[in-house]
């Protein structure tokens, strides 16, 4: 039923009707959703293989309600993510607020979750510049204090979509590294096995 | 990153490999450069701690609501935690004589309930420990006792590990000795069992993962077999654990989800039209999932049955939305579910999986997203309020005490807004007028029936006169004539032969 192996936990946060769900489908599925689709039936959970060089990682990407009733338990949500896609909405300063939020909580509670800043709706700012409110030097600053990458995408046109989950890949497999370069060496890591294997529960 | 590519290739120095803490194994950085066991504990003491804060949270925030729910109604309704108090931990009494074990305890906090508890009860102390061991014998023959489905389990484990051969056996043989090991423990808490379990995939999956040179997929075909077959044996034994208050949580909970049976469909904003017949469909067959969770033993199992309910819940969406759904319906919709559904035991169940699951499974697949939601789901449903449903806090009231019901409201407003062309609203309404049509039809249908039969009848009392008729018929235009039959005397023909012998004359002997 759910047989592809996920590598990978994202979890996607922001305020809702930052476009967080328009921005997995338009990954993953490559359209924008403007009108009834029938062919999916469900966007909030997606496995994505994406390549790595000569590698194939699969990320499990998921998707969060982000209505504010629903808060208190979104750590229940990113507990075990590997990467965070926080979302802002560019044409909305409020949720930038509320992307702060996260990004606090994220670093209090996941310290191993790596944080992706991501302002959404780029195209309409594109469009008329004076609906920008959140400026871009202000959130890369932001980005650039808490050691998070930073992205303005579209999920309209798809600009920086793509480049923003290959990033995480690429990041998810680079701290994955270290152990595949052990194992090229070629020291034989199961040498002791046997001995701690039943360690604490064989002792009858 | 850039350092790590020059390490390709290059040799690596031995103590980079070790374990962080020092312990003399083989660290590995996807655990943080700590070696499985040490990993294993730092990991679940922290994940641990995190579902522990989450449901203190959760209860607390409970307390506060039931504190001022108690104070604003007096004693009303306060009856239930005396309901749900009196037998909860017969078990600890059977501790007694394993007390070497609790010296291994490290859980300070379940050791002081534990003597406290001993204390408390020592005139029970035989009682509750004879009905312990009669349901487990803690002989290395556990296997005897098991009922037909735990027999069947093991002959598929069997036979699953026929195709692998000698790494088939061992595989076996450690599983076997494991359960053995495990029955001996029962007086350990939930969460060092759940550790025992966890260490076990651990192990097992290392293994296996040398064993096949790293092929993971035929590592989790075996790990799926192990742990069916495991969970399965130790199932009894370590779902809902008397050493928990499980089974506290899941009474509150079920009581929570009653006193909560008013929340409709739009107060939880859930995007799902019941009126359509195909919508009401998923909607019961999701409730239908959540509910046969319970019946399941192994925790891949019951997170198949949330999955499957998921599923049904997103057609449900997706059919009334006519787009995908995301999260933002999904969650919502779930709630409602479990709502509606009151799932058996859904603490005991959520609990179960959290310890006993392969972690893999849960942390990142597509199952473990859902369970992740039911988990939200249930957490939201104890710590609902009056502002989680957009209700004044007086409204909010109003309904938990039962003095209103918003379920008459609405269906007034829906009355008006639809007008006179639909009679009927309330999807229960719907489905008795669909019913009662059913049935009207099926009378009408059986009074055809019955029609048919007694024509049928009439057909076959006329049938034989019929053919009398006709044969009396055929009877009367070829009437029976007997031609006269010339009998000829065969003997007369020879009268004359003087050939033939003379017949014999009878003689008299006188004696």
């Amino acid at each position: 039923m759910s047989a592809m192996r996920v590598d990978a936990k994202v979890v996607m946060l922001g305020k809702e009707s930052v476009g967080k769900t328009s921005l997995v489908e338009r990954y993953v599925h490559h359209r924008f959703l403007v009108g009834p689709y029938q062919n999916t039936i469900g966007a909030a959970f997606v496995a994505k293989p994406i390549q790595v060089g000569e590698k194939v990682i699969t990320l499990g990407i998921w998707d969060t309600a982000g209505s504010e009733r629903y808060e208190a338990m979104s750590r229940i949500y990113y507990r075990g993510a590997r990467a965070a896609i926080v979302c802002y909405d560019l044409t909305d300063s409020s949720s930038f607020q509320r992307a702060r939020f996260w990004v606090k909580e994220l670093q209090n509670c996941e310290e191993h979750c790596k944080i992706y800043l991501c302002g959404t709706k780029n195209d309409l700012v594109e469009a008329d510049r004076s609906v920008r409110q959140i400026d871009y030097h202000d959130a890369q600053d932001f980005a650039e204090e808490i050691g998070a990458q930073h992205f303005e995408t579209s999920s309209k046109t798809g600009i920086n979509v793509d480049e923003l989950f290959q990033k995480i890949a690429e990041d998810y497999n680079s701290t994955a590294f270290q152990y595949m370069t052990a194992e090229e060496t070629g020291v034989d890591l199961g040498l002791k096995k046997d001995s701690y294997f039943y360690s604490c529960c064989h002792n009858n | 990153m850039s350092q790590r590519t020059e390490r390709r290739g290059i040799h690596v120095d031995q103590s980079d490999l070790l374990c962080k803490k020092g312990c003399g194994y083989y660290g590995n950085a996807a655990w943080q450069g700590l070696c499985s066991k040490c990993w294993r504990e730092e990991y679940q003491r922290v994940r641990q701690k995190q579902i522990q804060d989450d449901w203190a949270l959760a209860e607390k925030l409970q307390r506060e609501e039931e504190a001022a729910y108690a104070s604003s109604h007096g004693a009303q309704t306060q009856s239930h935690p005396q309901s749900s108090a009196p037998q909860p931990h017969p078990g600890h009494a059977s501790m007694g004589p394993f007390s070497k074990f609790e010296e291994k305890k490290t859980n300070e906090k379940t050791r002081k309930v534990t003597t406290v508890k001993k204390f408390f009860s020592p005139s029970s102390r035989t009682a509750p420990k004879k009905e312990t061991q009669e349901g487990k014998t803690p002989s290395p023959s556990i296997s005897r006792h098991a009922s037909f489905e735990t027999d069947q389990v093991t002959k598929d484990f069997v036979d699953f590990l026929k195709n692998l051969q000698k790494p088939g056996r061992e595989i076996h043989k450690q599983c076997r000795a494991f359960i053995v090991n495990m029955s001996s423990k029962k007086d350990l808490s939930a969460d060092e069992l759940s550790e025992c379990v966890q260490d076990f995939y651990q192990n097992m999956a290392d293994r296996l993962m040398s064993h096949f040179k790293g092929s993971s997929e035929s590592v989790e075909q075996v790990m799926d077999q192990v742990e069916k077959y495991i969970m399965t044996r130790l199932y009894k034994s370590v779902f809902c654990p008397e050493t928990t208050d499980d089974e506290k949580k899941d009474l509150a909970t079920q009581k929570r989800i009653r006193a909560l049976h008013w929340v409709t469909i739009q107060m939880l904003c859930v995007s799902m039209d019941e009126e359509i017949p195909e919508v009401s469909e998923n909607v019961v067959k999701a409730i239908t999932d959540v509910i046969e969770m319970d019946s399941k033993r192994v925790p891949r199992d019951k997170l198949r049955c949330i999955t499957s309910c998921s599923k049904h819940i997103f057609s449900a969406i997706r059919i009334t939305k006519n787009e995908p759904a995301s999260a933002d319906d999904f969650l919502p919709a779930l709630i409602y579910i479990v709502l509606k559904a009151n799932p058996p035991r859904l603490q005991s169940n959520i609990q179960y999986i959290t310890r006993f699951c392969n972690p893999s499974r849960l942390m990142t697949g597509e199952d473990g997203y859902y369970f992740t939601n039911l988990c939200c789901a249930a957490a939201f449903i104890e710590k609902l309020d009056a502002q989680s449903l957009n209700l004044s806090p007086e409204e909010f009231e109003r309904y938990m005490s039962g003095q209103a019901s918003p379920r008459f409201n609405s269906s007034e407003v829906d009355w008006s807004q639809t007008g006179p062309a639909p009679p009927v609203t309330n999807p229960v309404l719907a489905q008795l007028n669909h019913n009662l049509e059913l049935l009207s039809g099926l009378s009408s249908r059986q009074e055809t029936l019955m029609e048919a039969a007694q024509s049928l009848q009439a057909d076959l009392l006329s049938w034989p006169e019929g053919v009398q008729r006709e044969v009396n018929n055929i009877l009367e235009k070829y009437p029976l004539e007997i031609l006269p039959r010339e009998v000829s005397a065969i003997d007369a023909n020879n009268m004359d032969n003087d050939n033939l012998p003379p017949p014999l004359t009878p003689q008299v002997f006188a004696g």
